[in-house]
């Protein structure tokens, strides 16, 4: 089951620029809440100063679409990552 | 690019800001405390394997022309495997690296975002599909567990949104109020809801059936 999980989450990965990018500028997409945001002048700075290189699912120097898959596999490494430190931090502990 | 549940910088004055997290600090509190002695290698499995197979589902936005998208939240689906507690903690670990490594969703509004869907979606659909389960025991078991999944992932996109227009129009920052803000949030994730439904009645109907285990060993509705 896990493999099975797995190799799901990787072909997910390898598809999702299709939605996340290509076909959201098909349609010239933008999130509401950030429409909403731009229309009444409230700016996402304006509260606290927060960067990261990879904003928005993008890779620094990468095109959007490499950017978007490698964000995916970030995320998944970042998050299984957490559960491994997590289980030999509770392993030892026992 | 910020996913529609997701509410960015700038929306929340700073009473709101404290309170939302103020209410997610105490209720994940309870549930470590609740959880501690009961945290094995096997459970973190579980929680973070779940939470990186929702990572990447909410990566695929089907973007609607005029102006909102589709992509699937995984809170009920996660309730209902994992049961209200994990299920809980893998949203929050979605929303956490969401958050600070991709900056979806704001810092000062983690909180809300992380109460609304990693608290309110969840418990929601936890407690729906148990109810469910329940009230259409007449029916056969894989009907009963499709229709009850489909409620729970329905029902719980619908009052996350609700309670995210419940936070943004009770801002003072944003310039609506309730009025505006309820009807909106709540009418499109009425609408939007209904997919989310439908996948999460297909992944339970296919978890119950191919690995019941699963859904035992997480502590999640049996």
């Amino acid at each position: 089951m896990k493999t099975k999980i797995i190799l799901l989450i990787v072909l997910l990965i390898i598809v999702s620029p299709v939605f996340g990018i290509i076909l959201a500028d098909k349609v010239g997409y933008h999130e509401p809440l950030d429409i909403a945001a731009e229309k009444l002048g409230l700016s996402e700075e304006s509260s606290i100063e927060y960067h990261t290189p990879f904003e928005d699912y993008s890779f620094p120097g990468l095109d959007p679409i490499t950017g978007y898959i490698l964000s995916g596999f970030l995320g998944v490494v970042i998050i299984l990552g957490i559960g491994r430190i997590l289980r030999s931090l509770v392993k030892s502990s026992e | 690019m910020v996913r529609h549940l997701h509410i960015p910088d700038g929306f929340l004055d700073t009473y709101w800001i404290a309170a939302t997290y103020a209410i997610t600090i105490v209720y994940y509190g309870f549930i470590g405390a609740k959880e501690k002695i009961t945290f094995s290698p096997e459970k973190i499995s579980l929680v973070t394997t779940l939470a990186a197979a929702i990572f990447v589902a909410q990566m695929l936005n089907w973007p609607i022309p005029g102006g909102t998208s589709l992509h699937f939240l995984g809170s009920a689906l996660a309730g209902i495997l994992l049961g209200p507690a994990l299920g809980s903690i893998t949203m929050a670990l979605v929303l956490l690296v969401q958050t600070i490594v991709f900056h979806d969703g704001g810092i000062t509004a983690l909180g809300a975002n992380i109460l609304n869907m990693g608290i309110v979606g969840v418990l929601v659909g936890y407690y729906i599909y148990k109810l469910g389960l329940k009230l259409l025991s007449g029916l056969s078991e894989n009907r009963r567990i499709f229709i009850s999944a489909f409620l729970a992932g329905w029902i719980s996109v619908f009052l996350a949104g609700v309670v995210c227009g419940v936070e943004i129009g009770l801002s003072p920052r944003f310039p609506y109020g309730v009025l505006v803000t309820i009807p909106v949030m709540g009418g499109w994730h009425l609408l939007l809801g209904i997919i989310e439904g439908v996948i999460t009645g297909l992944v339970v109907s296919y978890i119950a059936v191919k690995s019941p285990e699963l859904l035992r060993a997480g502590g999640g509705v049996k």
